[in-house]
């Protein structure tokens, strides 16, 4: 399975079926039918036994779902009125097209035209209060019998390649991270290694909690995919980390911090190896490092995280480049412990 | 279902204000079947002629677009813009462009970060200079390829709704040369004396200099302007939109009463509803141009409601616009030479 195909699968948090089942297929193909499980949490946990004994068992763990919308109801002229699923800034989905619920129901997230505009609507940020998905419907009854309140939405987004080995798509953040784990698991290594692919990080970073408890690793590996902030003239110290220039690893961010001597192993395995990376600049983002630093007696925790623009928007922007890193530098890793 | 597919391949076909060639193209490629002559004029208006030996009427539907074009490049590669037409800068974040530079680009437009916004900015829609577009490529290779005045255009697109609807850019105004082209196909079947011009316009979105210069070379007896109008969305002031359901039918000082009571008697006879939009001034269409051409065009204006104008997903009903186009049918086949002497009577 490619990164195209994981990015185009539908998933927000807390309708993980379609992209759960994918992995769960792939896992098992790679794996062997009786080391991949789901857990409690929706979670799919892959287990691969070390070829040596004594060595720390390792958790690789990257969340399988992303941002989308959620309908809350729907006005008398038949508009859809929704919610995020994870933080989506209102000011990025306005003229922008969504699919709704099952049957894929196509929509589209108008305004009201800039010519009707007061000079107040105009500095005013439309907020979901003043957002509506139109799917055509012509009264409240129409629009939800189609799609009732309890529906998911998503980005109606198509992958993209661009630029000079850039892509831009939905959902990168993280399938990213879940396409890492698939190529991991053609490999075997030294050490146990459990793959995680975890529910609901978007909106709560929920899903892992169940997951870290019930592996308990001694070394958690969290595959990510982070805003990058460098592009448009942003000051230096502003600059988060940048597309192309490698795989980023975290000293901390605003859930967890990093330990110490493995975020310095980590380093120095990529520049053995020759592997294109880079510390990530920003104390930013919180991801499921946080749990698996904190549950039952604790874990260390590195971050690796591919950069991307515009996270959280149905066209955000990441380099290929930083994936084949970040894949390089985990099995590397796996490889060193 | 044909209108549908026309629109889809129409809309795709790029024709900014001022750089309209190849969209001109597209659109006398269509025409020409339903025409006894179809030129582009020297500005990039096409115009398509049946002949007749009736009153001399010209149809006009603007073919441009709005769109952004390349203002700036900065040291890191981002491309900054400035606007074709009155682009809504709230469109724009996480929109993929496409820039006609050396090639042809993809871009992103981003914008500064949230966190990296006061409180109090947070709070307001990015300006257009808090935007920029990403090519993703080094700041060399986009200097090589983009150079400043280079075309933007927005996203495309056309997503089909339920109720016969879609949803895409630039339905405005290639919703209204749909209705041109479909009023030239009901016309193979009906009987109409009138000598019609058929103008697909140039440069509405910057002004009407395409109507402006096409109504000078035709000279007609009157006119009839198509263009889209606001449909009802929530929050709009209630005397400026209208139901999406049926054409409209303007009514202003800048208009011809004579013309818009046979418009009025026509849409009666063959079940059309209309609508009334009250245009007290300015009509912001090529009506303002054309009314005034050499020495005057009494005109009448048909507006197709669209949800969302001047966005990537303006949405009408094509139902609608078949209706429109029905009615434009009409109208040209009961045009008669009393009209133009008894215009002012």
């Amino acid at each position: 399975m490619d990164l195209k195909q994981l990015c185009e699968i539908h998933a927000p948090a807390g309708e993980e079926k379609r992209i759960r089942k994918a992995l769960l297929a792939e896992a098992r193909a790679l794996c062997g039918e009786e080391n991949v499980r789901i857990d409690r949490m929706g979670n799919v946990l892959c287990f691969k036994k070390g070829r040596e004994a004594g060595k720390p068992h390792v958790c690789v763990s990257a969340h399988m779902d992303e941002v989308g919308f959620i309908i809350m109801g729907a006005t008398e002229d038949g508009l859809l009125r929704f919610r995020p699923i994870g933080g989506i800034d209102p000011r990025v989905i306005v003229s922008k097209r969504v699919l709704v619920g099952d049957d894929l129901v196509p929509g589209v997230i108008g305004a009201m035209a800039i010519h009707l505009q007061s000079a107040a609507d105009r500095e005013r940020v439309l907020d979901y209060d003043g957002l509506y998905i139109d799917i055509g419907a012509k009264n409240k009854d129409e629009a939800l019998g189609k799609c009732p309140a309890g529906t998911y939405a998503y980005f109606d987004t198509p992958y993209l390649p661009f630029g000079d080995g850039f892509v831009c798509a939905k959902a990168l953040d993280d399938r990213v991270g879940c396409y890492t784990i698939l190529e991991l698991l053609k490999g075997s290594y030294p050490c146990d290694v459990t793959f995680a692919f975890v529910t609901l990080e978007e909106g709560g970073i929920r899903g892992s909690q169940g997951a870290a408890f019930a592996i308990q690793p001694d070394i958690a590996i969290n595959l990510e995919g982070t805003a990058a902030n460098d592009l448009g003239d942003v000051d230096s110290q502003f600059q988060v980390c940048c597309p192309g220039q490698g795989v980023a690893v975290s000293f901390m961010d605003k859930s967890s911090i990093g330990q110490r001597r493995l975020f310095q192993k980590m380093l120095s395995v990529a520049r053995e190896n020759d592997i294109p990376h880079q510390v990530k600049r920003g104390v930013t983002g919180s991801n499921d490092a946080a749990n698996y630093q904190r549950a039952a007696s604790g874990a260390l925790t590195c971050v690796l995280s591919v950069p991307c623009r515009y996270i959280h928007s149905g066209a955000s922007v990441c380099c290929l480049s930083d994936v084949d890193a970040q894949i390089q530098l985990t099995r590397a890793f796996l490889n060193n412990v | 279902m044909q209108t549908e597919n026309f629109l889809r391949e129409i809309t795709a076909v790029p024709g900014l204000s001022g750089n309209e060639a190849a969209v001109a193209r597209a659109i006398a490629d269509a025409f020409r079947p339903c025409c006894d002559e179809v030129h582009i004029d020297a500005l990039n208006s096409v115009i398509g002629h049946i002949q007749g030996s009736g009153p001399k009427v010209m149809l006009c539907a603007h073919l441009d677009e709005i769109g952004l074009i390349v203002a700036a490049i900065e040291k890191d590669g981002a491309v900054r813009f400035g606007n074709v037409g009155g682009v809504d800068p709230r469109i724009l974040p996480g929109m993929r462009v496409t820039v006609y530079g050396k090639e042809t680009l993809m871009g992103v437009v981003g914008a500064k970060a949230p966190h990296l916004l006061t409180e109090e900015d947070r709070k307001k829609n990015y300006r257009r200079e808090d935007l920029f577009i990403d090519l993703g490529m080094s700041p060399e290779r986009v200097n090589a390829l983009v150079q400043i005045g280079d075309l933007i255009s927005l996203e495309g697109g056309v997503t089909t709704l339920l109720n016969g609807r879609m949803a895409g850019k630039t339905m405005d105004d290639r919703s209204c040369v749909a209705i041109l082209l479909r009023t030239m196909e009901r016309l193979k079947k009906m009987d109409s004396v009138a000598d019609l011009y058929f103008v697909a316009s140039c440069q509405e979105e910057v002004g009407g200099y395409g109507a402006m210069t096409s109504a000078f070379g035709i000279d007609p007896d009157f006119a009839v302007v198509l263009d889209v109008t606001h449909a009802r969305t929530p929050g709009a002031p209630d005397l400026e939109v209208f139901d999406l359901t049926s054409p409209v039918a303007a009514k202003g000082p800048y208009l011809n009463p004579y013309l818009r009571e046979r418009l009025t008697e026509v849409a009666k006879e063959i079940n059309v509803t209309l609508q009334d939009e009250i245009v007290p001034r300015y009509t912001s269409t090529d009506a303002d141009d054309i009314t005034v051409s050499r020495c005057g065009v009494p005109t009448v204006l048909i507006e197709l409601p669209v949800k969302y104008m001047h966005t990537s997903v303006e949405l009408l009903d094509l139902h609608t616009l078949e209706e429109t186009a029905r009615l434009l049918a009409a109208f040209c086949a009961a045009a008669e030479d009393r009209w133009r002497d008894e215009l002012w009577i």
